[in-house]
């Protein structure tokens, strides 16, 4: 019995026949968390599990799922703990959100910053253009 | 033996307390004496410990659970650290060595007696926890004949000098943070502080950049998976605090040459040595459940996050107070070197909380909701590479930039050869790499970053030309480098994520197969016997044309702790590394292995790339240090 269920999760690591199609497998199982290991995607993992979610996906991409399709029955089978890019709706969005809005947000502040120095009227300030301070870093 | 080192740790922790009491009261002489006091203690304890390792004294619990009579000499000494008592004893011993060296090189003052005295405390907390919550010297009631081992995974050249140079790089930040809380207790942060910390900050950040490559080196040979980065909260630990620490050692600049941005500095500086701390936590603690968290327990990760409070709260209470007093130093026009170097820290603020984000955010979501979720690989790489992209394009201009105003003609037009080279390289790169663009992009400004460097060279050299090269300052070069570095990474990191390609194959022996240009034939497998493991090895040959080239990838299996290793067999060729690991054997209808095979181009880069960036760091701390060698005078500031 283990002993065919390791052949069924050697053999099911074929490449599909279409490049294109094994090229999306293959990034959708760098994106898939196995289940029964700790923090690997299933493209990574020698469990048998993984070799069988491998497998799963392969499947799915033949019989013409979208990667969006794929994703979505992993999520529904073992919960968005299984998907290691979070989804963009619910509680995902904040994260997606988080580093541009961060960046926006300081990088607004800092231009009033120094539009509000520009309003003040002071004189123009001139480079310094002095040979030792600048090749002494 | 074992008792005289426990003793001795106690008293390094009565002789941090002492110092840190001493600085308080002002008697500079009894704190410096008090560190120096620690440092044998801890040395002697330190010592005690590494002899009970290459002894095998199996009556020290530590020993037997981490340490085995036939393992090489070599792993029995880095055994002493490759575990979590021994690893806090090396924290400890770290911490206390930074405020030892600050006795010795640092100019007597009140700002030296303060910080030595924080580096004492500093200390005292992980003494306090090493003694009363994780001690190394614990006895075990009758020795056993031979002990369990060390993780296989660990005995390995590049993952013995990880921890130490990991800490040298996070301890290392603890002096910068004991000279920012020094600075903020005595109101004296400005150009002068920011004079003495850049050396300190340069150097642990160098190391830091050391430690953590050292890490990817092992991932990439050691664990058979052909990639060196995973998104893994364990490595996303480290890497927070060496965003910040690139920061650091960029915003410093501006405050030692032009006395701006100080509270801007002496946060980050603070700020770099509680993400270490966070670091620990994370990793000791288990909370993130992740591959490396070995060291499973609740207990320890509450007491260092009692110890990652006091700290930061001692520190962030001194900035409160002293923060909004601090000078703000000399006025700038937005487009100027100094405004180039705020855009730098955005960035890589920004990187650093989207890292911190992303890797708290599975635990935040599952106390508050309850809900499961996962953050990996495709969240960061398409948050942090447009925020990296853009970062890095702009150190040729802010290199070409002069100090407080600048006009961005001139900048630009010096930039015009190095421009066209990147774009000639983009359109290269969109030939070769098939169209695709994030890798497309990443090429251009990785020549982009080379080039520009290269063009400040020229630049700084000035008439001279290639005369004048043995004249450039220690701090240029180190500048160079580390940016020439930054642009080979960059290449690298996005030829090897894109252009790498990699297949599992089920191989009866005689079969053969096909990969990019190279074909393999597997001959068998056959049993050896190592030191204290035995061998399954493969043979495979691969062939290109009139190439042939052996490779013999090999699974272990170490009886001592039960646990099997992949040896992966790696031989460099043109078109990249080729890269072989051996999986599990298969029986029943077909028998064979399954054998991992892929083809990394330019991965070189990406380590020689790391590699470089920690030589200039080390050389621009080189630099800083012969400077304050030298009289100060040529230090100073023109008029305004």
């Amino acid at each position: 019995m283990i002993e065919a269920l390791i052949l069924a999760a050697a053999l099911s690591d074929a490449p599909l026949a279409d490049a294109g199609m094994e090229a999306r497998a293959q990034i959708l199982m760098r994106e898939i968390r196995c289940v029964s290991c700790e923090n690997e995607p299933i493209s990574q993992s020698a469990s048998e599990i993984a070799g069988d979610m491998r497998h799963l996906v392969r499947m799915q991409i033949k019989d013409g799922a979208s990667d969006e399709e794929v994703r979505t029955y992993f999520a529904a089978r073992y919960g968005d703990f299984v998907l290691f890019r979070p989804k963009v709706s619910g509680g995902g969005a904040f994260l997606w959100a988080f580093p541009f809005a961060l960046l926006l947000w300081v990088a607004g502040a800092l231009f009033m910053a120094m539009r509000a120095r520009k309003n003040r009227n002071k004189p123009a300030l001139s480079p310094i253009k002095d040979v030792d301070h600048e090749n002494d870093i | 033996m074992i008792e005289l080192g426990h003793i001795s740790v106690f008293l390094a922790m009565a002789a941090c307390l002492a110092s840190a009491i001493f600085s308080v009261m002002g008697k500079s002489q009894e704190t410096n004496r008090a560190m120096l006091f620690a440092m044998g203690a801890t040395t002697f304890a330190f010592f005690v410990l590494v002899r009970a390792f290459l002894g095998s004294d199996f009556s020290l619990e530590l020993v037997v659970n981490h340490s085995h009579s036939l393992k090489p000499v070599f792993y029995k000494f880095a055994g002493t650290w490759g575990n979590h008592e021994g690893s806090m004893l090396l924290w400890c011993l770290i911490t206390i060595a930074f405020g030892t060296v600050a006795v010795c090189v640092m100019r007597p003052s009140e700002l030296k007696t303060k910080a030595i005295g924080v580096q004492g405390g500093l200390a005292f907390l992980p003494l306090v926890y090493l003694l009363f919550a994780s001690s190394p010297f614990t006895r075990l009631e009758t020795a056993p004949f031979d002990g369990s081992g060390l993780n296989p995974l660990l005995q390995d050249p590049a993952l013995a000098f990880h921890p130490p140079f990991l800490y040298l790089g996070y301890v290392g930040f603890s002096f910068v943070f004991s000279l920012a809380a020094a600075g903020l207790i005595l109101n004296e942060v400005g150009p002068e502080w920011a004079k003495r910390a850049r050396p300190w900050a340069l150097f642990a950040w160098s190391c830091l950049t050391i430690g953590i490559s050292l890490g990817g080196i092992w991932a990439y040979y050691e664990l058979g998976w052909g990639g060196w980065w995973f998104w893994d909260p364990v490595e996303n630990a480290s890497l927070m605090p060496w965003l910040v620490g690139a920061a650091l050692v960029h915003s410093i600049i501006v405050t030692q040459k032009r006395g701006s941005m100080a509270s801007w500095t002496v946060f980050l500086s603070v700020l770099t040595f509680c993400l270490s701390i966070l670091g620990a936590f994370l990793v000791r603690s288990g909370v993130l459940t992740s591959v490396h968290a070995f060291a499973l327990d609740p207990e320890r990760g509450r007491l260092l996050l009692i110890g990652l409070l006091l700290v930061s709260g001692f520190a962030f209470s001194l900035f409160a107070w002293r923060g909004p007093g601090l000078k703000a130093g000399s006025e700038f026009d937005p487009i100027s070197r100094e405004g180039a170097l705020i855009l730098n820290n955005l960035f890589f603020s920004v990187a650093a909380a989207t890292v911190l984000v992303g890797t708290l955010y599975p635990l935040a979501m599952e106390v508050v909701t309850g809900d499961k979720l996962s953050v990996g690989s495709p969240y960061f790489d398409l948050t942090l590479a447009p925020l990296m992209g853009v970062l890095f394009l702009a150190p040729p201009i802010a290199q070409a930039m002069t100090w407080r105003a600048a006009s961005l003609s001139p900048v630009l037009k010096r930039l015009i050869v190095a421009g066209a080279l990147a774009v000639a390289a983009g359109v290269a790169g969109f030939i070769l790499l098939a169209g695709k663009l994030w890798a497309v992009f990443g090429v251009a400004v990785g020549v982009w970053l080379i080039a520009g460097t290269i063009t400040d060279l020229i630049k700084r050299l000035g008439e001279g030309g290639l005369s004048r090269l043995p004249k450039l300052s220690l701090s240029v070069w180190g500048l160079t480098i580390a940016h020439v570095g930054l642009g080979l990474f960059v290449i690298g990191a996005v030829v090897e994520t894109n252009g790498r390609i990699e297949r599992t194959f089920a191989m009866a022996q005689n079969e053969v197969v096909e990969l990019g240009n190279w074909s393999f034939a597997f001959n068998g497998v056959e049993g050896v016997e190592g030191p204290n493991y035995y061998s399954d090895k493969a043979s495979i040959l691969a062939t290109n044309g009139n190439r042939k080239t052996e490779l013999t990838p090999e699974k272990r299996y170490y009886p001592a702790s039960g646990m099997p290793t992949t040896e992966v067999a790696i031989r460099k060729s043109f078109a990249g590394d080729l890269y072989v690991a051996l999986g599990d054997p298969i029986r029943g209808e077909k028998t064979g292995w399954t054998i991992r095979i892929s083809i990394n181009p330019m991965i070189d880069f990406v380590f020689g790339g790391v590699s470089l960036i920690a030589i200039g760091g080390f050389l621009a701390f080189a630099g800083q240090r012969r400077k304050r060698a030298s009289p100060p005078s040529t230090e100073t500031v023109p008029a305004e």
